[in-house]
């Protein structure tokens, strides 16, 4: 009935890795999203919240087969690193990022548009280039909802389970998620394993939203009642 | 650098509302005050001339520096344009404290410029000893004063204000234009003021720009406006508080003045023919032309009993259908055919012992009645 | 709520498309059912079945829908999978494992009749690799699991999945687990394994005999069949489940497979005698 702790250290790590790396990505495009004055501007969005309708299964399915070795894709990508991508931490990591794409892109496009456009004017009319504006004014005001997104990606990649089982191969310290060794202890009946590592997952869980929420809530207050309108 | 300078622009855009954005002015160094009804284009003005907005056709240059130019395809981006724009409510930035806000334009000077030119204008502006506090907590007028500070502290070339003192009591009204005209004094540069009180056009104005729908229908100084206001919103302006359509009727070049019929709106009170008879001064109409008539309020006199021998060609029969009082004056509403609205002095209404329901007379001047193109 | 007291009013004519609209709805939820008990129509049966039995199966499955017009609805597992949801209450009629220690387990925990416990085939395992592969499987057998080349090696869970288990103890027996259980990735079943194999994601996998052969995998792929003395015999045995409402029917299809087991020869599975 031990718990795999490997496992919890994996994907703590993949989770952290994600939502870090979907901070950097998720940023230009949340940007974009909120400022951008193209009428085509819907299409990015629709193709950014994709993977909240779509299975995992679909990801993992083109992580497996359209980037196999089989594709061109996979091709360049084993001439590059030698292996491919299915079975890997990097794997999970490219999976993971696009499946949880929305759930950091939304929450900063929105506050990031929530934020009152004459500061941004004002800004601008102070001599302040798009960067300046954007880390002095834009960012600050938009704190609640960078938490939000940072806080979202990442338990949403800890309980990853679709695009894993899809491409992990099950690996342990490498691809063997908590959400797989549940999975896993309840195929061969082992509930009360189940049942312990869930429950700690859970807790381990609801601790890390619990004080980033915590967190958030005093940057909220600090920018909330004044980044929208008046 | 030359600091005389005058801006001049010419607009057109179709902001995606009913009317096209048509303009073309200049303002020299000192106030020059746009006014006009809320929708009539001003702030989508002074958006174009910061670089928030841009226009579909035209040019904006201040002196020999071109910001926009639609042929040539010039756009300054508004952060190259050096202009201050202080927006109308609240622009401070909340996170920052006031003496952040203030220095927020100055990022391109050294630490110590920075720290003497923004200690100088907190003085000037009187809220020095607001440096430290956070733009959150400070109140209406004193948000209004940093702000201003924030857009002038940069030196700007051109100053924008979006009715900035719309928010505000009347005291601190006249502090902060006084601190205005104040620095105005001391830096000659073009300051457009967007406004739709008449006060502040009086208290400010140099030259006063009428913009209505979109064009601008009246240039010159605020007393040019009061003396012959030929469209409504002038009339606004110069404080036109009755204002109707009329058709003429007759035309007597001999007596120097028309007769003109007022369209009625409501059932006429009781005693009247029905139809209200105004006889105006002469102007190049015929007869069926349709014009528009202003009377001011304090121009109407009220009778209780039909007076006779006077001078006066319009006495009219009504009756009173309500009674206004503000501060010290009384706005008695009479229905006479159309609705007028006449001042009185408070002192007036009780020797008069005026109350709603009672029968008056109007009695208007032929030269109360002010004649303007529909 | 009446429909009669309205009053014939604009909003009246509102309620009254809405009364229309309500008994409409009720009526059509009530008489499908109604019009379904009067027909005399033949129950479909749920099968569990082993990952290896997919293309087999279905097969079968087809035939005996043709002859009886029964349809037989299939869903493939891993075998400890299966046996995991039907201890947990799902609604299958029939389960084929992939050996016969899950089924003793379902007649011990009394969801499966012990007497209907049969062994219906005997699955071999093979080492399959893309037919386009450089690996030499024909001559050197498991000994190609050595070559440097071979980065992964697929094989299904042994914690839930018979042929894991199998692919486990052929390693075992041939002294190379050590070696390359570095290198193994593990399939949810069988299934995946041998999908893991054929995306060429891994080198290698083990998987059944029956995949193999399959028309699906026909001239994708070599492979080497595992000798038997290698690994436990997968014997694969069938139950009726104790729940089923079925069993006649069940028994029905049984006695069919049983009849009809040169089908499962096609697909490389050993009848036991």
């Amino acid at each position: 009935m031990t718990i795999d702790w490997q496992a919890f250290r994996l994907t703590f790590e993949l989770a952290l890795t994600v939502s870090a790396i979907l901070l950097v990505i998720g940023l230009p495009i949340a940007y974009w999203i909120a400022f951008s004055p193209r009428r085509w501007k819907f299409l990015v969005e629709a193709i950014v919240a994709l993977p909240i309708v779509l299975p995992p299964t679909v990801l993992g399915f083109y992580v497996l087969v359209a980037l196999g070795p089989r594709s061109p894709l996979g091709h360049w990508w084993i001439s590059l690193t030698g292996h491919t991508l299915a079975f890997t931490f990097t794997g999970l990591v490219i999976g993971s990022i696009l499946y949880s794409l929305p759930f950091a892109v939304q929450p900063f496009a929105a506050s990031f548009a929530s934020v009152d456009r004459r500061l941004i004017a004002a800004s601008a009319t102070l001599g302040a280039s798009p960067l300046r504006t954007f880390f002095r004014v834009i960012a600050p005001l938009s704190l609640p909802g960078l938490i939000t997104g940072a806080a979202l990606s990442f338990a949403h990649t800890m309980g990853e389970f679709g695009v894993v089982l899809m491409v992990g191969g099950n690996i342990p310290g490498v691809t063997r998620t908590v959400s797989i060794d549940i999975f896993d202890r309840v195929q061969s009946s082992d509930y009360a394993g189940a049942n312990a590592t869930a429950l700690m997952l859970l807790i381990f869980c609801f601790v890390i939203l619990a004080v980033v929420y915590g967190v958030n809530r005093k940057a909220w207050i600090i920018t909330g009642t004044l980044s929208s309108g008046a | 650098m030359e600091r005389s300078q005058i801006l001049r622009a010419v607009i057109r855009k179709q902001p995606g509302q009913s009317f096209l954005l048509d303009v073309d002015c200049q303002a020299a160094p000192g106030f020059t005050i746009l006014f006009g009804a809320s929708g009539a284009g001003k702030t989508t003005l002074l958006d174009c001339i910061a670089g928030i907005a841009r226009p579909d056709a035209g040019s904006i240059a201040i002196g020999d520096r071109v910001l926009f130019d639609a042929v040539k395809d010039i756009n300054l981006p508004t952060a190259k344009r050096r202009l201050g724009y202080v927006f109308q409510g609240l622009s401070l930035f909340p996170h920052m404290t006031v003496e952040q806000n203030v220095h927020y334009g100055l990022s391109r000077l050294t630490s110590a410029e920075r720290s003497s030119r923004t200690a100088k204008i907190l003085q000037a502006f009187r809220i020095a000893d607001l440096a430290g506090q956070s733009a959150r907590t400070i109140s209406g007028g004193e948000s209004q004063r940093v702000a201003l500070a924030r857009t002038l502290v940069t030196d700007p070339d051109v100053l924008l204000l979006d009715e900035p003192l719309a928010a505000l009591d009347a005291p601190t009204k006249s502090t902060i234009i006084d601190d205005l005209r104040q620095w105005n004094r001391d830096h000659q540069i073009p300051i457009l003021y967007v406004t739709h009180s008449r006060e502040e056009v009086f208290a400010l104005g140099e030259r006063v720009l009428v913009l209505e729908a979109g064009r601008i229908v009246f240039e010159g100084t605020p007393h040019e406006v009061m003396a012959a206001p030929r469209q409504e919103t002038v009339a606004q302006l110069a404080g036109f508080e009755n204002v109707f359509d009329v058709t003429v009727q007759e035309v007597h070049p001999e007596r120097g003045t028309m007769l003109c019929i007022i369209s009625p709106h409501r059932p006429p009170a009781y005693g009247t023919s029905g139809s209200v008879w105004l006889e105006t001064p002469l102007v190049r109409a015929g007869v069926g032309s349709k014009l528009r008539v202003g009377i001011r309020a304090g121009d109407i006199l009220l009778a209780t009993s039909r007076p006779g021998g006077l001078s006066a060609r319009n006495v009219i029969a009504g009756r009173v259908t309500a009674l206004e009082q503000r501060d010290v004056i009384v706005s008695a509403h009479v229905n006479c055919g159309v609705e007028m609205e006449v001042s009185l002095t408070l002192a007036a209404r009780d020797s008069l012992e005026l109350t709603p329901g009672r029968e008056v007379w109007l009695v208007i001047k032929t030269h109360s009645c002010h004649l303007m193109r529909n | 709520m009446s429909c009669m007291n309205l009053r014939e009013a604009d909003t009246g004519n509102m309620k009254s498309f809405l009364c229309s609209m309500l008994i409409a709805f009720t009526l059509a939820s009530v008489l499908p059912s109604a019009k379904a008990q009067a027909k005399t129509e033949p129950a479909p049966l749920v099968v569990a079945a082993a990952a290896d039995l997919s293309s087999a199966l279905k097969e079968i499955a087809d035939n005996y829908q043709k002859k009886t017009g029964v349809e037989v609805k299939l869903s493939f597992g891993a075998s400890g999978a299966l046996t995991q949801q039907i201890e947990n209450g799902a609604p299958f009629d029939l389960f084929f494992s992939a050996d016969m220690d899950y089924p003793r387990q379902l007649i011990a925990s009394s969801h499966a009749d012990g007497a209907t416990l049969y062994e219906y085939a005997i699955g071999k395992l093979v080492l399959w690799a893309p037919a386009d592969s450089p690996l030499d499987l024909e001559h050197k057998g498991v000994d190609v699991l050595l070559d440097p080349s071979v980065k992964k090696i697929a094989i299904a869970n042994p914690q839930h999945a018979p042929y894991g288990r199998a692919a486990v103890a052929a390693l075992t027996h041939y002294g190379l687990y050590d070696q390359v259980s570095s290198r193994l990735v593990l399939g949810e079943n069988v299934g995946q394994a041998a999908q893991f194999a054929e995306s060429g994601n891994a080198q290698v996998g083990f998987v059944a005999l029956a995949h193999a052969v399959a028309p699906a995998m026909q001239g994708k792929g070599k492979y080497w069949i595992v000798p038997v003395d290698a690994y436990p015999p997968l014997a694969q045995g069938v139950v009726v489940l104790a729940q089923s409402q079925h069993k006649k029917e069940a028994a029905d299809f049984l006695q069919y497979v049983k009849d009809n087991s040169d089908v499962l020869k096609k697909y490389g599975f050993t009848l036991p005698h």
